[in-house]
């Protein structure tokens, strides 16, 4: 259940601190405690992965 | 479908309906005009003939009358003759060409009825104008010879008059409804039309003022901070789903914001 996701923001949080965090929630439209309940589906990961990338196109690493 | 894309078929729609109501307008008040011109071209025109004809008639019975009266002086005889015939030739020609006018079968029969009459007169008074002529100006005897002559061909011209004015009447009584049933026809289409563009225009703003509402209580929530089982449940493609779809990003982070002040308190408690 939303290991794969609650990963992505583990690694946000390492890349780009809490701003980062909230950023990405705001792309994904889906908080930290909701992606760790949420499946990891094809769908939501390809969503984590391209807003993660859209994230390191467009801040200044931590 | 977006919801400037509503508002704009909307419109659309309402410039398509006035356009065909004041085109449907246009064209009932040009049939009701067609109407009215068709019966001045011809039971009006024929009523007026009719009119003409019988006053040439009465023309000529005076001009015969002149001649009785005035006729022992060769002038008078000469020019209340050529008014008599004159008169005869332009009833004559009345009579012809309001037959070729008439629609009506009932005054053709009478107009047929008082060309035959007028032709039997016109002989009777072809005799009695002989006689007088012929006989030292006897007025007298030429007047017993056509007395009561006339009355035949009269009555039968009356008779046509008073039957083409109530065609006349018939016909403007007939326009009138059929103008009465155009004005109704169009009030019952520009209210039916108006009822559909009210329906439609209703159905699309109540459609936006509902999920408007849903997004204002959102918004109330978020500004309150009351985010706990917070979901937007906005559908629809238009604007207002994409903006219930960023308003989801806003309490995703809102939620985030919340989490991590949350376990900083914790730390700060732990410390």
């Amino acid at each position: 259940m939303g290991t794969k996701l609650a990963a992505f923001y583990e690694q946000t949080a390492k890349e780009f601190g809490s701003t980062g965090r909230v950023k990405l929630a705001l792309l994904t439209k889906l908080s930290s405690a909701k992606a760790l309940e949420a499946p990891d589906t094809p769908e939501a990961i390809k969503l984590f992965e391209e807003s993660l990338e859209q994230l390191r196109r467009t801040m200044p690493p931590r | 479908m977006k919801i400037s894309m509503k508002l704009g078929l909307f419109l659309i729609g309402v410039l398509v309906l006035f356009v065909g109501l004041a085109g449907s307008l246009i064209r009932q008040a040009e049939a009701v005009s067609a109407g009215y011109d068709a019966l001045l071209a011809r039971p009006v025109q024929a009523s007026d003939r009719a009119r003409v004809m019988q006053v040439d008639f009465k023309k000529q019975v005076q001009e015969w009358k002149d001649i009785l009266l005035r006729g022992s002086s060769p002038a008078d005889l000469e020019k209340y003759t050529q008014n008599f015939h004159a008169q005869s030739a332009a009833t004559d020609r009345d009579a012809a060409a309001l037959l070729s006018e008439l629609d009506d079968s009932q005054a053709r029969q009478l107009v047929t009825e008082f060309t035959a009459a007028h032709a039997t007169l016109n002989a009777v008074y072809e005799k009695a104008y002989q006689a007088y002529v012929s006989g030292g100006f006897d007025f007298k005897a030429a007047d017993a010879m056509v007395r009561g002559q006339d009355r035949a061909p009269t009555d039968i011209c009356d008779r046509i008059v008073g039957r083409l004015g109530a065609y006349v009447s018939e016909s403007v009584a007939t326009q009138q409804a059929a103008a009465a049933v155009a004005r109704k026809t169009s009030l019952i289409l520009a209210g039916v039309l108006l009822f559909i563009l009210w329906a439609i225009g209703s159905i699309i703003v109540k459609s936006i003022l509902i999920r408007l509402k849903t997004l204002k209580g959102v918004s109330d929530r978020l500004a309150s901070g009351d985010i706990d089982g917070l979901s937007i449940d906005i559908s629809g493609r238009d604007e207002i789903g994409d903006f219930g779809e960023s308003m989801k990003g806003v309490v995703a982070a809102v939620e985030e914001l919340m989490s991590m002040s949350g376990s900083g308190k914790d730390s700060q408690a732990r410390a």
